[in-house]
């Protein structure tokens, strides 16, 4: 099985850079500075803009998308931050689960504005801090039918609370995406959850303006909801439930961050029909202006 | 006509002089974890007018800014900018021209824009070597809740030139 899936996913970190690559010489980019896929609650300063460029792929049993998504991000006060991300898929799925990409970027190909407000900070030593955000965003479809369900507009929700420090990170939340029903058909809603540990060894301290450097290990919890369909059975209490875990790594030099990982599926208890997945990769260019 | 234009220029200078300023800070700032923290802060301060030089450092946690020999930022200035940024403004290690007064026992100092009332704490050796007029002044200028900044500020000096 790992011998199956290693040569893919080789091949489709060569896919991603490229796509990546040939997004970033037409534009700057950039996202948080925390995990790849987890929720996170850092905010942009005042005035502050942060725009993102990523590259991400999700692997089902038969099928793998590619997708690249601008963020584009304005911090109003240094506790509220708008969001808006556009996709560009280069293959999508015929029949894409319902997940995330991350904590303000959805996976499928969705237009997401979102708003992010972190209600609670506290800086109690040098580089040490408690905070908590919360975030609401809508989401237009780019595509008419996903998995031959017609895709509506949808709503999402999230919060999470978290510690950053030099040395160790971590941060717990939990989300709630809504489709809305079209042409009498809807899709499943998504609860999800995430937790992160971040560490940064030693020899990555150096004082700014050196290379920063710190690793995530990253897991996600979701509960995709049954897909309905007008006049029949509602399956309301059905739902799939899938645990992903997996490494990421962010690299931050003044005002660029790279961040690369992957998520690999421990647990998949899927409803009849959910589709199986075999992992995600993702890369992610920041710029802060 | 040119004698009255000097006068009025000694007199402009001397009250720009009498006025005071803060020529070095070494603010503390809590909550700041990674690169692009730093950078923004600096970029930030950088825009101040009257910032000379500016170095932040995460692992210190501090931003050391040295001043324009002229200017009139205040201390205020610098916090808010520090808060704007996310983080959270604590003690500052200042160095500035000021006036010395003594009001009922209690010795202040004033540049242009602010008022520093000098702390009890300050070692007495020191306070005796304080004398009304203008002062160059060293010291550590106590945390203020960042919301409620007034532009009023506790000192506890550590040398006077």
């Amino acid at each position: 099985m790992i011998r199956k899936i290693f040569p893919k996913i080789s091949l489709n970190i060569s896919y991603l850079l490229l796509i990546l690559l040939l997004a970033v010489t037409g534009m700057a980019m950039a996202q948080g500075h925390g995990p790849l896929y987890g929720l996170q609650t850092p905010t942009l300063a005042k005035g502050g803009v942060d725009l993102n460029v990523a590259s991400m792929s999700l692997s089902t049993e038969d099928e793998t998308s590619y997708m690249l998504r601008y963020l584009f991000s304005y911090g109003i006060t240094e506790d509220l931050q708008i969001n808006l991300t556009t996709p560009t898929m280069i293959e999508r799925l015929g029949d894409a689960p319902r997940t995330r990409g991350n904590s303000n970027m959805p996976a499928n190909g969705d237009i997401e504005a979102s708003l992010w407000y972190r209600f609670f900070s506290n800086a109690f030593g040098v580089g040490k801090r408690f905070e908590s955000t919360a975030i609401v965003g809508v989401s237009a479809p780019t595509d008419d039918v996903r998995g031959q369900v017609n895709v509506g507009n949808s709503v999402h929700a999230a919060i999470s609370t978290g510690y950053a420090s030099r040395t160790w990170y971590g941060w717990i939340g939990g989300g709630y995406q809504y489709y809305f029903k079209k042409g009498g058909e809807q899709l499943g809603d998504l609860p999800y959850a995430s937790a992160v540990v971040g560490y940064r060894p030693n020899i990555f301290m150096g004082d700014y303006p050196k290379p920063d450097w710190r690793i995530f290990i990253e897991s996600l919890a979701e509960f995709p909801g049954d897909n309905k369909f007008e006049g029949q059975m509602d399956f309301t209490d059905s739902r799939s439930t899938k645990i992903l875990v997996g490494p990421s790594f962010l690299g931050l030099y003044g005002a660029w961050g790279i961040s690369f990982g992957a998520m690999f599926p421990v647990v998949q208890d899927l409803t009849l029909g959910a589709v199986k997945e075999r992992y995600r990769l993702a890369i992610n260019l920041s710029y802060w202006l | 006509m040119r004698n009255i234009f000097r006068i009025m220029m000694i007199g402009l200078f001397g009250i720009g002089t009498a006025s005071g300023q803060i020529t070095k800070v070494d603010q503390e700032v809590y909550g700041m974890d990674c690169a692009p923290c730093a950078y923004g802060l600096e970029r930030g301060l950088k825009k101040m007018d009257g910032l000379q030089e500016v170095r932040v450092s995460l692992n210190d946690g501090k931003a050391y800014m040295g001043l324009a020999a002229e200017n009139g930022l205040k201390l205020r200035s610098i916090q808010e900018e520090v808060k704007k940024n996310g983080f959270s403004a604590k003690k500052a290690e200042v160095t500035l021209i000021g006036n010395a007064t003594k009001e009922d026992g209690q010795w202040y100092i004033e540049t242009a824009n602010e008022r520093f009332s000098v702390s009890q704490d300050t070692p007495k050796a020191l306070l005796q070597k304080l004398t009304v007029g203008t002062a160059t002044i060293s010291g550590t200028v106590q945390d203020e809740e960042d919301d409620n900044l007034s532009g009023q500020w506790s000192i506890v000096l550590t040398k006077i030139e």
